[in-house]
């Protein structure tokens, strides 16, 4: 089948890429720009993922994945229309509508942008009104960063926000090869769709959050958070996801649907209270490792050097999008602190915001970039901070603090190798047994 | 240089014209004087730097403006002036100059000053951007001025006055100020306040206040018992202080870094313009306070270049001499018609009291005329339901002082919402320009045919000057203020009298001292009179049971 797809979202880039390898022919759309220019002139991609860069060229080679601009023509008018732009530019959606209103040719459009809910009614609206009667599907991003091409094409379940029994059929043909062991599509009003997704973010982040409070309450206990997590992530009627204290959440998706939803909340004059305390703890929680930081130098940290290990908001992505490393390092530089950074991909991300706003030196080795350092804050947990070689690290620091923003080390085992070690919510545990 | 004389044959000549003139005119009632002249606005309004003085609801006549010009002349205003702008020690009982202007001037002319506002910028910027920490690594959220007098009054009215404005960029602080001894002001604020986001500015210029210090030691003991054991980092995260005096600020326990100094050039109630206006700073952001600083600027160079028959503060500081010592008007109110202005009445008190409220010259006489008025006041449509009465039927003469905003900033908005509010607006307006009309006319602004009983009637001739900004911003107030500031120079300058002392506040802090020996064991108390003997008894007895 011809698809267009339109936007320049990272759920764009993996269904053009994965509905490619399934045999369609896919015209993707861009808008013009920076990510245009370089995904077209260089071939270099728009997001880094596991499998996703070799995908697109693959893609691209084999001639069944076009890359063009917002603006430009293809062949001929596909049959079907993919929209995943980018939040807050429903301008785009609307010009995308009016050239499929014009076309005619179009039997489905499919809108998969993270909108204000009821948008993709908004759009059926307008087409109505154009005299089209081309029915909107509403399919929610629901991809994870960092596993995004894998949650694409074996899903756990999906959400399908439709009222049209054609648009039905036409869209479970095109979802065909990822709804195979078992049927995972769950059929929905759009609107109903667009809120599950939002409210499947505000209830994850409310975790995270509510595990935060509670990490706080274990460090002044004295006791070990996982315990905790563990303990309770085994009763069933909870679960083990999202259980994790940590320096607070990030990335462009997550962060911005649970302000979506909180606007929204607010526009129905219902008060978002839980979810703006669930938004204003991990704010807080993304300055968490600053302040243990200067806790632990009594403010006095002037002139210090700092090390972040990690500046994507989560593993296997170069996105750095509303994370905590941006928190860290404003506060860092607002107290003269002379900071270091590594990460294995995000560093030009990194580099790109920074420009003009402060100094900040990016190193290609985890070792380099501690040397002469006063603390080394864990922000990401890639895998392949999780086992250092503690000597070289200790040879390397200044002053020998850990602080682990993933809870990824073992508080006893760091601090046997003459490392201050602290750690989210992990306070230091009694000894077993008194002894005498 | 030396200073003009104050007493001349010619001043005397001049003084002794302006008696006569009053004895002939000064009983004329307002109404008559607007009856005889179509042109009277015209001719007794001014304006500039962004405000109107309408003293056209004044009892004078150009005649009268021309006769006290000559008396300013006499007291050599002209030299007075320029020896304030050059920094000569006007100050004589001090041996310093007063340059509060210097604040306010231009970088390449006063390069200290921009130094120490530059200081107080990156202080600024770090607290609104989140960045100023405590000492567990939080963002201050509160910040508390503890300052009493020149510390307190003019960052508290400014900070109020202008608070609808906010930084363009960044999270302003609640800010909060303590000024009272008795600590009835610091303790409920510290109940309420969360002692890891808490900032507290401790301003004093001489770090010698008690009623400062012992509110800075009570926060200071607040914060070191809710975080112990911090190294010295309460000190270091939690507290500022701004002060002419750097080594006492450093033997308190501020930190260098946390300091900002002002000079002694600067008097306690001239202060706002310096580092002690940091609240105003934080309230609307660096830049509009440097809008408040160009205000004032607005008009130290209206004061200095402008003809005298157009000069702001030299018209509105001869209009008081005119009540006060040719028509015996003791009294004047400050009536703001705007609540922004609140604490304005306050300000003023202080300013014009504090600095007027004196009866020797420099020669070391006695004066024989009155000086500064009592002066009070309060939000003028919340004093119409109070003092009112007394303005418009009691027996005390009582010069008026309108002060009013012709607009409103935020009526410029669109949206229905704000229609309510213009038409608060619109009403206070009315009542302003209603009462200053009733009180100049009294019966003459009400219909002709109606026939009153003795006890409604209004005598009116209530003599008013009413001061109209374009509109409340920071320039329009940093020049009102400075207005202020240099009429109360020109007062002095014809009163003969040094503005820019206040030693009639000195020996009542060291008596104090010798009472609190009293108050603690009785002892001592042989010398004092017998009222004061039987008060400190007495409540040194309910203190022990």
């Amino acid at each position: 089948m011809r698809i267009d797809l339109f936007g320049d979202t990272l759920c764009a880039q993996v269904t053009a890429a994965a509905l490619a390898q399934s045999g369609h022919r896919v015209n993707w759309y861009l808008p013009t720009g920076r990510v245009d220019q370089a995904l077209r002139d260089q071939g270099r991609v728009l997001y880094q993922e596991p499998g996703l860069a070799e995908l697109v060229a693959q893609q691209r080679d084999a001639g069944r994945l076009r890359c063009l601009g917002f603006n430009e023509q293809g062949d001929a008018p596909a049959p079907v229309v993919f929209l995943a732009l980018q939040p807050g530019t429903f301008d785009q959606a609307r010009a995308v509508v009016d050239r499929v209103a014009a076309g005619s040719a179009c039997r489905l459009l499919v809108n998969q942008s993270t909108f204000p809910v009821g948008s993709s009614e908004k759009l059926q609206a307008r087409l109505i009104k154009a005299g089209v009667d081309t029915p909107v599907a509403c399919l929610p991003d629901t991809l994870q960063e960092g596993m995004a091409l894998q949650t694409f094409t074996r899903p756990n379940h999906i959400l399908l926000g439709c009222n049209d029994d054609a648009a039905e059929v036409l869209i479970r043909e095109i979802l065909r090869p990822y709804n195979r062991r078992r049927d995972v599509i769950q059929v929905m009003q759009p609107r109903e769709a667009e809120f599950a997704k939002l409210a499947i973010s505000g209830m994850l982040a409310t975790r995270l959050s509510y595990m935060n409070d509670m990490a706080l309450l274990a460090e002044a206990l004295g006791v070990d958070i996982d315990m905790i997590r563990q303990g309770m992530g085994s009763d069933p009627r909870i679960g083990e996801a999202y259980l994790y204290a940590g320096c607070g959440f990030g990335g462009p998706g997550f962060s911005s649907d649970v302000m979506s939803l909180t606007d929204t909340l607010r526009d129905k004059r219902i008060s978002a209270e839980l979810l703006s305390d669930v938004l204003r703890i991990n704010e807080r929680q993304k300055e968490v490792l600053f302040r243990k930081f200067w806790r632990h130098f009594d403010g006095d940290v002037k002139g210090r050097r700092v090390t972040l290990w990690g500046a994507a908001f989560k593993p296997n992505t170069d996105r750095i999008d509303n994370g905590p490393a941006l928190s860290l390092i404003e506060a860092l530089w607002a107290q003269d602190v002379d900071v270091h950074v590594h990460d294995p991909l995000a560093m030009p991300e990194l580099q790109r915001w920074a420009n003009g706003h402060g100094e900040l030196t990016c190193h290609d080795d985890p070792y380099q970039a501690v040397r002469g350092s006063d603390a080394l804050m864990v922000v990401t947990e890639w895998k392949a901070y999780w086992s250092p070689d503690w000597d070289d690290l200790h040879a390397a620091m200044r002053t020998p603090l850990i602080l682990d923003g993933r809870n990824i080390f073992d508080p006893d085992y760091v601090r046997g190798h003459g490392f201050d070690y602290q750690g989210i919510g992990r306070g230091q545990r009694r000894p077993a047994r008194p002894s005498k | 240089m030396d200073f003009p004389r104050h007493d001349t044959d010619t001043a005397r000549a001049a003084h002794q014209a302006l008696r006569e003139h009053a004895q002939q005119t000064g009983e004329r009632h307002l109404a008559a004087l607007f009856e005889d002249d179509a042109q009277r606005f015209e001719r007794l309004s001014r304006s500039g730097c962004g405000l109107l003085a309408d003293i056209s609801k004044q009892r004078l006549t150009t005649e009268t403006l021309s006769l006290l010009s000559e008396l300013a002349r006499a007291r050599g205003l002209q030299s007075w002036i320029e020896c304030l702008f050059k920094g000569e020690d006007v100050n004589w009982t001090e041996q310093r100059p007063a340059m509060h202007w210097r604040l306010r001037d231009t970088k390449d002319r006063a390069p200290d000053v921009h130094a120490q506002l530059a200081r107080m910028e990156r202080m600024v910027d770090r607290i609104l951007r989140g960045q100023w920490r405590g000492c567990e690594g939080d963002a201050i959220t509160d910040v508390v001025n503890v300052g009493v007098g020149g510390s307190d009054l003019g960052p508290l009215m400014a900070s109020f006055a202008l608070s609808e404005q906010r930084p363009p960029r960044g999270h302003r602080p609640r800010v909060h100020f303590v000024s009272s001894m008795d600590g009835s002001q610091v303790a409920p604020l510290l109940q309420e306040l969360n002692p890891a986001t808490t900032l507290i500015v401790v301003s004093s210029k001489s770090f010698t206040t008690v009623d400062t210090l012992t509110n800075a030691a009570t926060a200071r003991g607040w914060l070191e018992r809710e975080m112990p054991g911090r190294n010295g980092a309460v000190l270091r995260c939690h507290f500022v202080g701004i002060s002419a005096q750097p080594e006492r600020m450093s033997r308190w326990g501020i930190h260098e870094d946390n300091q900002l100094q002002f000079w002694e050039w600067v008097g306690g109630r001239y202060s706002l313009w310096s580092a002690i206006g940091l609240p105003i700073a934080l309230t609307i952001g660096m830049q509009g306070f440097r809008e408040l600083l160009a205000g004032a600027h607005d008009m130290d160079r209206h004061f200095q270049d402008t003809p005298w028959q157009d000069n702001l503060p030299v018209m509105m500081g001869l209009v008081d001499v005119w009540n006060l010592n040719f028509l015996n008007i003791t009294a004047r109110a400050v009536l703001p018609y705007d609540g922004r202005l609140k604490h304005l009445p306050s300000y003023v008190e202080q300013l014009e009291m504090e600095s007027n409220g004196k009866s020797v010259t420099r020669a070391g006489e006695n004066v024989t005329h009155h000086t500064c008025p009592v002066i009070w006041g309060e939000v003028g449509p919340n004093a119409q339901h109070a003092f009112y009465q007394l303005l418009h039927q009691g027996t005390q003469p009582v010069a008026c002082e309108f002060i009013v905003a012709a607009r409103h900033d935020r009526l410029n908005a669109d949206g229905s919402e704000f229609k309510q509010l213009e038409d608060q607006h619109q009403l206070t307006l009315a009542n302003c320009l209603a009462q200053s009309r009733l009180l100049a006319l009294g019966e003459h602004a009400l219909p002709a045919d109606l026939e009153l009983p003795a006890f409604k009637r209004y005598r009116g001739n209530q003599p008013s000057t009413t001061l109209m900004l374009d509109e409340l911003s920071p320039r329009h107030l940093g020049s009102l203020l400075a207005l202020y500031e240099h009429k109360v120079f020109v007062q002095a300058v014809l009163w003969g009298i040094n503005p820019f002392d206040q030693w009639g506040v000195e020996m009542g802090k060291v008596i104090a001292t010798d009472m609190i020996q009293v108050l603690e064991s009785g002892q001592g108390g042989d010398n004092l009179d017998a009222s004061s003997r039987a008060l400190a008894e007495r409540a040194r007895r309910l203190n022990q049971d």
